[in-house]
């Protein structure tokens, strides 16, 4: 169980990366298009500490962005579960927001405060918080009548008490969101990286396809890959651990 | 004190009609009863006397000033995160400690303190339940199905309990129990089908503070309340 994600993603990558070079020997494409498994084997000896430490970077950031962009989604559907018009403005406001895409955003964001941690750690909680937001606003409204009842008659539900016992009733949905939304994270400092930064990952995969090096390409999406099912097997095995633990 | 429904109609989605001018009368304190074939609408009656649901036409009279009337169910489950005892101590004031511990001791479930609530049975559940109405301050308690599950020698020690430590309060059982009705209760109220009429008959059961029962009597008030139905 441990290992699936790991195992599936090399099955994933192994099996495009054999397609690839089916295609290769197929049609008799050169060395310059699609690299030669010693090109591959070549080019990583050379290149492996620094997107390595690239990938490090990334993962930190897509991490920390993962982090912000729960705490971002909880507060938002918490205020847009409200039944105010703070609360409603709040939830059509982000919802807005969402309708224009990141991409399209992010040169803005990348003009007025330049490169740097804050607008990659910034894009990426904007990529993955709308799906945790969906979740979060439509789990904080849902009523659970049979334990909010007695509060309600004794007058005694407070909206703190309220938002606890919608999220302790609804863990599962948002753990399998958190989780969903750990892989657009990752996606999300990438992107960051590819449009305008001088690090990480994406930077160096731009530096790749500036030199139509698809080898350097092949091992960064290795590395990637690699590095989201680690995040993503721990993510579970600690939800799992945490879900056991709030049952008995 | 008492507790009055007036003139009370209510359909659903405007087309299918649950009652029709439905009145009756509580007029004092004790343990009473709202009796009927299941699907008749007792539950939305219990609704709709404790403000939950507001009838299309009609009053609810409550002359015990501003406590208020409170339904509860054997649908209700606690906090999931809570033990029992958790639970009590975040509803109830300090100084109610020896009160609802002395209760859990006469209800049968003070082995219940440390469980959380999804590991009781379903009586333990309706009883540990029950006691946080009890607690609480209201003039009225509608008790919909709140013994259920619950073996029949532990409802009538729970009944008898109620009627001699809250004399004070009225108390409206709605159970599919007929002996155990006309045993205990006071009013009994028998809600009948939107075709009969009057829909609510309103009778009178035996009322006892104890387990002397005048069999005949008994069987002669059950035979009145089935026959209403």
């Amino acid at each position: 169980m441990l290992h699936n994600r790991i195992i599936q993603f090399f099955i994933l990558y192994f099996s495009g990366l054999t397609m690839l070079f089916g295609i290769k020997y197929s049609i008799g494409l050169s060395d310059y298009v699609i690299p030669s498994i010693i090109d591959i084997v070549d080019t990583s000896n050379r290149i492996w500490p620094v997107y390595i430490r690239a990938v490090i970077e990334s993962m930190i950031i897509a991490i920390m962005g993962h982090v912000l962009s729960i705490i971002l989604a909880c507060i938002i559907g918490i205020l847009g579960s409200m039944h105010s018009f703070v609360g409603t403005f709040i939830k059509a406001g982000a919802y807005q927001i969402q309708a224009y895409p990141v991409v399209a955003i992010a040169p803005i964001i990348f003009i007025l405060m330049g490169d740097g941690l804050i607008p990659r750690l910034l894009i990426t909680s904007m990529i993955c918080y709308f799906p945790l937001l969906l979740t979060f606003v439509g789990v904080f409204t849902e009523p659970v009548p049979d334990i909010e009842h007695y509060y309600n008659v004794t007058n005694t539900l407070s909206w703190k008490l309220e938002i606890k016992i919608r999220a302790y009733e609804h863990q599962k949905k948002i753990l399998t969101v958190i989780e969903g939304s750990a892989t657009l994270a990752m996606v999300g400092t990438i992107v960051a990286e590819f449009l305008s930064a001088e690090s990480g990952i994406g930077y160096q995969i731009s530096i790749a396809l500036s030199q139509s090096d698809m080898a350097k390409v092949l091992i960064a999406l290795f590395l990637i890959g690699f590095s989201i099912s680690i995040y993503l097997t721990v993510l579970a095995w600690g939800m799992r651990r945490k879900n056991v633990g709030s049952n008995f | 004190m008492y507790l009055q429904c007036k003139d009370i109609s209510c359909s659903y989605n405007k087309q299918h009609q649950v009652f029709n001018h439905i009145t009756f009368e509580i007029p004092v304190p004790g343990f009473h009863a709202l009796f009927g074939e299941s699907g008749v609408g007792k539950s939305t009656l219990a609704k709709i006397m404790s403000g939950l649901m507001i009838p299309d036409k009609g009053t609810i009279i409550n002359q015990s000033g501003s406590s208020q009337i409170i339904y509860t169910t054997n649908q209700e489950r606690f906090p999931g995160w809570q033990t029992i005892q958790m639970h009590y101590d975040s509803i109830f004031p300090k100084n109610t400690l020896d009160q609802w511990q002395h209760m859990m001791h006469i209800f049968g479930i003070d082995n219940c303190l440390h469980s959380k609530f999804h590991q009781l049975s379903l009586g333990q559940k309706n009883r540990v339940n029950l006691i946080r109405y009890l607690l609480q301050n209201h003039s009225a308690l509608i008790m919909d199905e709140s013994l259920a599950n619950v073996d029949e020698s532990m409802r009538e020690k729970i009944i008898l309990y109620i009627k001699t430590q809250f004399p004070e309060k009225i108390f409206i059982y709605i159970s599919h129990h007929v002996r155990e009705i006309c045993k205990f209760c006071d009013q009994i109220v028998v809600l009948r089908s939107v075709g009969h009429s009057p829909q609510a008959l309103q009778l009178t059961g035996q009322n006892l503070y104890n387990n002397t029962i005048d069999s005949e009597k008994l069987k002669e008030n059950m035979l009145e309340i089935v026959h209403a139905t």
